[in-house]
């Protein structure tokens, strides 16, 4: 069976599109993470338009966000104020990322910029993880990790505008955050990420922010910054296409749950190192598209 | 079935329309609208005919034509920079039918002398289509002079090609069915990517390299349904489609939250 895709103008087998929603939820669920990573280049591996891929991208995570963001606000994990200032900050990354999407794909370039844009990402994520895993596994089981310790922000309590972060427990500018959420912003509306991967690190070890709202309240910017950039997407580029959104959606949501069951039986570090073998793969197929000679010399694009 | 029955009408008259004259061809459609819906996966596209005056119906050609709206597209050139193969400044072509589907009873080139073939533009090879630069800063190394411009031949040949490639024009020999009498049926098999549009369709009746008649009719390529819903929302209220594709997904995120809570 086959399906059109209003957007992206072609046929689909729906059956293979959910089967990716499941496996990326699947991964994403195991793992705890937001898939769209994965998710992006799949779809431009099967065939879907860069540029659609990135728009529908943004919006089917703003889906699979919903249920973490609701279970973080229940248990009040979620620093408001924080959020704000880093969605202010997301939204005006939003904007320039697209903005730059938009020249590029009146440029003929857009699917270079996107390409290279994940072999970047996913080279130093994937590596990283591998990195971690590995020492993780090679690790004495009696060598436990060292207790993180919050450090001074001296520095950013200097910038102006400092105030209180109550549910934070931290006196910051809020100028590191705004700086934070803007080029995550650029990211989610460049390469249809939610950009948790960076997010979540960049507030442990940069804002110095307690690891109990740290995760809430990077979902509470990521829903935003992604509505933001499907909106965006949609009026500037018309690359959002819903049929194939609620395609990856009724697949996605099915693989979580099962990933997130089967996640808590397996070892830890065993599955990161998983992992980041898929995320090296998925980034060697780029190199390998963007850097062996075309079958052909030419491309058409249609009237845009 | 009761499609057929008006098109048998049709062709009672096409055929004693066709006797008038000495020889003759005429057509009709089984469809005059094909219709682009969220189950789309193309269509194959029937022309019923008639040929008349012309004896045995075994010694003439019947080349058809399906041409698709004018198109703009753009062609771009790949080049190497710096490991990464990238496609470089886009050039225009000019008067490419969005689609170009020709069947004949023989190649084309058997069937019609040279004038007409290129007189008709019968077969894509005869299209009149132009590769220009386009108008614009990317083509400013041009007038350096250091990188002689391409021969416009060289992008209409790769365009002819890759469109090929893509499933949108094709010469095809055979598809051309002779019935009982003077009537016969082409079937046109239209891709999924048929761009929506005024399509002209016509054929040609040949005999010893001569032209005996020839016939045009109209076909329209439309998006219906839902997909037509999505699509027109998508392009003329853009913002109020992006605002609802946050709607659907905010409330599908939501649903499937509620159903898997324990």
């Amino acid at each position: 069976m086959q399906i059109y895709l209003p957007i992206a103008e072609m046929p689909v087998d729906p059956m293979v599109i959910i089967f990716m929603g499941a496996a990326v939820g699947f991964l994403s669920g195991m793992f705890g993470v937001g898939g769209g990573f994965l998710m992006t280049p799949l779809l431009i591996f099967y065939g879907i338009p860069p540029a659609v891929a990135v728009g529908t991208e943004a919006s089917q995570i703003v889906a699979s966000s919903v249920s973490g963001v609701l279970a973080h606000l229940k248990r009040k994990t979620v620093d408001f104020q924080m959020g704000g200032f880093l969605v202010l900050g997301g939204g005006a990354g939003a904007v320039v990322g697209i903005a730059i999407f938009r020249h590029l794909r009146e440029a003929g370039q857009v699917e270079i910029l996107i390409s290279l844009s994940y072999v970047a990402f996913l080279s130093v994520v994937g590596g990283l993880m591998l990195v971690e895993s590995a020492r993780a596994l090679l690790r004495a089981p009696e060598d436990k990790p060292k207790r993180r310790k919050r450090r001074s922000v001296a520095w950013m309590a200097a910038m102006p505008f400092a105030m209180r972060f109550r549910r934070s427990q931290l006196y910051i500018s809020p100028i590191p955050p705004i700086a934070l959420g803007f080029c995550v912003g650029v990211l989610a509306a460049v390469m249809g990420v939610g950009g948790g991967f960076i997010m979540v690190p960049a507030m442990l070890y940069i804002l110095n922010m307690p690891t109990n709202v740290v995760v809430g309240t990077s979902l509470f910017q990521i829903i935003f910054v992604t509505a933001i950039a499907t909106v965006l997407h949609a009026a500037a580029n018309q690359t959002v296409d819903v049929i194939l959104a609620l395609l990856l959606l009724s697949g996605g949501v099915i693989g979580a749950q099962i990933g997130a069951r089967v996640g808590v039986r397996l070892k830890g570090e065993q599955l990161r190192a998983l992992l980041a073998l898929i995320v090296l793969a998925v980034c060697a197929r780029l190199i390998i598209d963007l850097t062996l000679p075309p079958d052909s010399l030419f491309v058409i694009e249609g009237a845009l | 079935m009761n499609r057929i029955a008006p098109l048998l009408v049709a062709l009672a008259f096409l055929v004693s329309r066709a006797g008038a004259n000495d020889a003759g061809i005429a057509i009709a459609l089984t469809d005059e609208r094909v219709e682009v819906d969220t189950g789309f996966t193309g269509a194959r596209l029937t022309l019923f005919g008639a040929v008349s005056g012309v004896g045995d119906p075994s010694t003439v050609d019947i080349i058809a034509i399906v041409r698709g709206p004018e198109t703009r597209f753009l062609i771009r050139k790949l080049e190497q920079r710096n490991l990464i193969w990238a496609p470089g400044a886009a050039r225009q072509v000019e008067n490419a039918p969005g689609l170009y589907i020709s069947s004949a009873t023989r190649a084309i080139a058997d069937i019609a002398p040279l004038p007409d073939q290129a007189a008709f533009r019968l077969g894509a090879d005869h299209l009149t289509i132009s590769v220009t630069p386009q108008n614009g800063s990317d083509e400013t190394e041009d007038g350096r002079g250091e990188d002689p411009p391409a021969p416009d031949d060289l992008y209409r040949n790769a365009f002819l090609t890759e469109i090929e490639d893509l499933g949108l024009y094709r010469d095809t020999v055979g598809g051309v069915e002779f019935k009982k009498g003077g009537l016969f049926a082409v079937n046109v098999d239209l891709p999924a990517t048929t761009p929506v549009g005024d399509y002209d369709v016509a054929v040609y009746l040949y005999q010893d390299g001569l032209l005996l008649g020839q016939d045009a009719a109209e076909l329209s390529v439309n998006k219906v349904g839902l997909e037509r819903q999505i699509y027109d929302l998508a392009h003329d209220r853009p913002v109020t489609y992006g605002l609802l594709c946050v709607a659907i997904a905010l409330i599908a995120g939501w649903v499937a939250s509620v159903a898997f809570r324990k």
